[in-house]
């Protein structure tokens, strides 16, 4: 008995001693930093920032100073936190957000046949393309919902997808995940989006779906900034958010009620001090909604103004403030 | 008896029509040819809206190697080279409307006296190929290019399948009992093409009266083997372990193991273009379920719309709710009524509402009755855990692409788990990171 206690106790204390001066001699030690960095990240493991997993990204910033902000789920806080920990100032791409673009809900959009299998468009798609009667529309059965790494995004009971914008870190897995290429990934500021990608003809549109584009170019007639694209031929209709200016003038007029709108777009007034009287702001409000008399302060039409913010980018004294901000 | 290892036995529900002769279906006023009716690159249209054609004239060219055109199944005026839905993919899909003329003429040349064999092998290939033949069973791969196997694979066996395992069908069966010369005149051509001195025509134990049948017309060069009551017989894997005890490896087709099998239907395409230039423009289905009035095996043109089919069976009984363009096992559902046969409609079944089960699946009891029942040897439970999650990438290591989608495994499962559709889902997912790696290269 005391025989074998010793053995083993010996045994173990040998083995034990080995492994003692391995974990001193051989021990790897990470750059503080990175350990630092990754504490920051918020560890969701999404991949898009193109890295194996939010450890492999801190290694990149810590190890190769060219390596950009590429993580889209941190606020500015924390990428000044980084910067300050990297000592260099790191380049910020801007907040990007997630869009679901169809608004044919089950009560709007038809199906050709009942779907029974798995749970996952995905799957879905390849019994005959889908069970929806629009083969542009969503499906419905929350495959973005099942990917997206920070619960951003959510199948309603209407069966369409809802994006939680304040947890949404632009990340795109449900872009690649949606077989449909329904979700698109815009500015976060952006403030109208056209909910439709089917680039089906009016005809076809009548008989799958109450709300989808039917191609008739209204928006396209009243945009100012040009910033609409409905080809007629195969591709969806589509809203440049680098061109839109948020006048939400394409909602009025849409028919079908398929462009939405984010947020109201808030609208403008002139600081009487600082407002010099040279007139830009006149000659660049595509509504008309600013006059006055050159040299003397000009005054804004709130009825008119639609908010779209030229006037404010070109004014030279500033003197142009959206209202609500002091 | 030959057979293989796995499967299952499903009633056979072939009464309701293999004592039914095949009739041959009237001609109907429109007729719808869809140009991809083959597995491989689409066919390019030869006609134009307006064009008067006949029975037999080419409609389409292939394009590329494996390929197949399509042949006009009647004369009349083509409308138009129109989006129909497609019965295997459901998309919608270019075809050509004929609208008939009721004459049925044949294009000039038609039928011709031909001798097969006194031709080349290589003629007759061509022969193959320009008459559009593809493989009837079902798979729709181009025959030709079966018949044309790489110098480094020579094929030493080659099997007439007569087995048509799938529940409800008796197409095969019906056509070897009345039509046996056609079948075997057409192995023989095949054989002739490649050079074989014997052939292996294999039945499934019950068939009885074509086993009789085809017993009493064989030449000494061809066997007929029966081979045990059991689906998925007919697969070809499955069938050449049974009758050759060859394996096919993992990957593989069965060239690799110098096999070679034909659909019996096939066999009767070959001859029918190699000894008379006649076109694959119509074959034999079986209409058939719970579902149609006047269940039937009919001889019915490439085209003809599913509507039609219906209403010369009878028309469908009130409690019908499914209509498949194949057999219960692995045949396509059919969303449409506007669907029209094609080259691989080896049935049409039309079930009712005591047929389907609508009800959901549950989750996997890891009962391994699936594992029992795989034919090819794979483990489908843990396939369909991996396929609810859309693992593709740790499937592959439990050899996803393996899987012949024959549905053993969700005909035996107690959570009726779509299993075969959850393979298919991470086949799609792979093969499309594997296009998407190509891209990025």
């Amino acid at each position: 008995m005391l025989y074998a206690v010793f053995v083993i106790g010996g045994v173990g204390f040998v083995a034990a001693l080995v492994l003692g001066v391995a974990a001193v001699t051989f021990a790897v030690r990470p750059d503080p930093r990175e350990v630092e960095i990754l504490d920051l990240l918020p560890g969701a493991n999404c991949g898009a920032c193109g890295y194996a997993g939010c450890a492999a990204f801190a290694h990149a910033l810590v190890e190769d100073p060219d390596t950009p902000m590429a993580c889209t789920a941190v606020d500015a806080d924390t990428v000044q936190r980084i910067s300050l920990l990297l000592g260099r100032e790191i380049e910020v791409a801007g907040p990007m957000v997630a869009s679901v673009r169809c608004m044919g809900s089950r009560d709007r959009a038809g199906f050709r046949f009942s779907y029974l299998g798995p749970r996952d468009c995905r799957a879905a798609q390849l019994v005959a393309g889908g069970a929806k009667a629009c083969v542009y529309g969503c499906l419905g059965l929350g495959t973005c919902e099942e990917v997206c790494p920070f619960d951003a995004i959510h199948v309603g009971v209407d069966g369409l997808p809802r994006v939680v914008v304040d947890r949404c870190t632009g990340c795109g897995t449900c872009v690649d995940a949606c077989p449909r290429g329904i979700i698109r990934l815009v500015p976060r500021d952006s403030v109208v989006e056209i909910r439709c990608v089917s680039s089906d003809s009016p005809r076809v549109m009548k008989g799958t779906c109450d709300v989808g584009c039917i191609k008739c170019m209204l928006c396209v007639g009243v945009c100012p900034f040009d910033a609409i694209d409905v080809s007629s031929d195969g591709m969806p209709p589509v809203i440049d958010q680098g061109r839109c200016h948020g006048c939400s003038l394409c909602v009025d007029v849409c028919p079908r009620g398929v462009i939405d709108l984010y947020m109201v777009p808030r609208k403008v007034s002139i600081v009487e001090d600082r407002c010099i009287g040279c007139s830009i702001c006149e000659q660049v409000c595509p509504f008309d909604a600013i006059s006055g008399e050159p040299r003397r302060p000009y005054v804004v039409d709130l009825d008119r103004c639609r908010g779209c913010g030229l006037c404010v980018e070109k004014c030279p004294k500033d003197a142009i403030v959206r209202v609500g901000d002091a | 008896m030959l057979s293989f290892r796995g499967g299952i036995h499903p009633p056979g529900m072939k009464d309701l029509v293999n004592g039914r002769a095949i009739e041959s279906m009237p001609l109907v006023p429109l007729y719808r040819v869809l140009l991809q009716q083959h597995i491989g690159a689409p066919a390019r249209p030869v006609v134009k809206a307006g064009d008067v054609v006949r029975k037999g004239q080419v409609l389409s060219e292939p394009q590329g190697f494996v390929s197949a055109s399509v042949h006009a199944p009647t004369s009349g005026k083509v409308r138009g080279v129109e989006e129909c839905i497609h019965p295997v993919t459901g998309l919608a899909s270019p075809c050509v409307v004929i609208e008939a003329d009721g004459e049925d003429t044949w294009v000039e040349g038609l039928p011709s006296e031909l001798d097969p064999f006194s031709m080349e092998g290589s003629e007759l290939v061509s022969m193959v190929r320009s008459s559009g033949i593809v493989g009837m069973g079902g798979a729709t791969f181009p025959t030709h290019v079966k018949l044309s196997p790489p110098k480094d694979k020579p094929i030493d066996a080659f099997i007439i399948n007569g087995v048509e395992c799938e529940p409800y069908l008796a197409a095969d069966h019906r056509l070897m009992l009345e039509e046996p010369l056609r079948v075997i005149s057409g192995a023989r051509v095949v054989m002739r093409i490649l050079g074989l001195s014997d052939a292996v025509m294999a039945i499934e134990a019950n068939k009885p009266d074509a086993v009789d049948v085809m017993r009493r017309e064989v030449p000494g060069s061809i066997r007929v083997e029966v081979l045990g009551v059991k689906y998925p017989q007919g697969a070809e894997k499955q069938l050449i372990k049974a009758v050759l005890g060859r394996e096919v490896p993992s990957g593989g087709l069965p060239m690799d193991v110098g096999a070679l099998v034909h659909n019996a239907g096939t066999c009767a395409a070959i001859w029918d273009a190699c000894s008379s230039g006649i076109p694959l423009i119509e074959r034999v289905t079986s209409v058939t379920g719970s579902g149609i009035r006047e269940p039937k095996n009919i001889r019915v043109r490439i085209g003809t719309p599913l509507r039609d089919v219906i209403e010369f069976c009878g028309g469908v009984e009130e409690d019908a709710v499914k209509v498949i363009f194949g057999g219960p096992m692995m045949g396509i559902a059919q969303y449409s009524m506007d669907v029209s046969v094609t080259k691989g409609t080896s049935g049409v079944l039309v079930l009712g509402s005591r047929d389907v089960d609508r009800s959901s699946y549950t989750s996997c009891i890891s009962c391994g009755r699936c594992v029992d029942a795989c034919p090819m040897g794979l483990l489908p439970n843990v396939l369909s855990k991996l396929g609810e999650r859309s693992m593709w990438e740790e499937a592959l290591s439990f050899n996803l692409m393996d899987c012949i989608e024959c549905g053993s495994c969700a005909y035996v499962c107690p959570a009726r788990r779509p299993i075969v559709h959850f393979i298919k889902h991470m086949k799609a997912l792979s093969r499309e990171a594997s296009a998407k790696k190509r891209q990025a290269v």
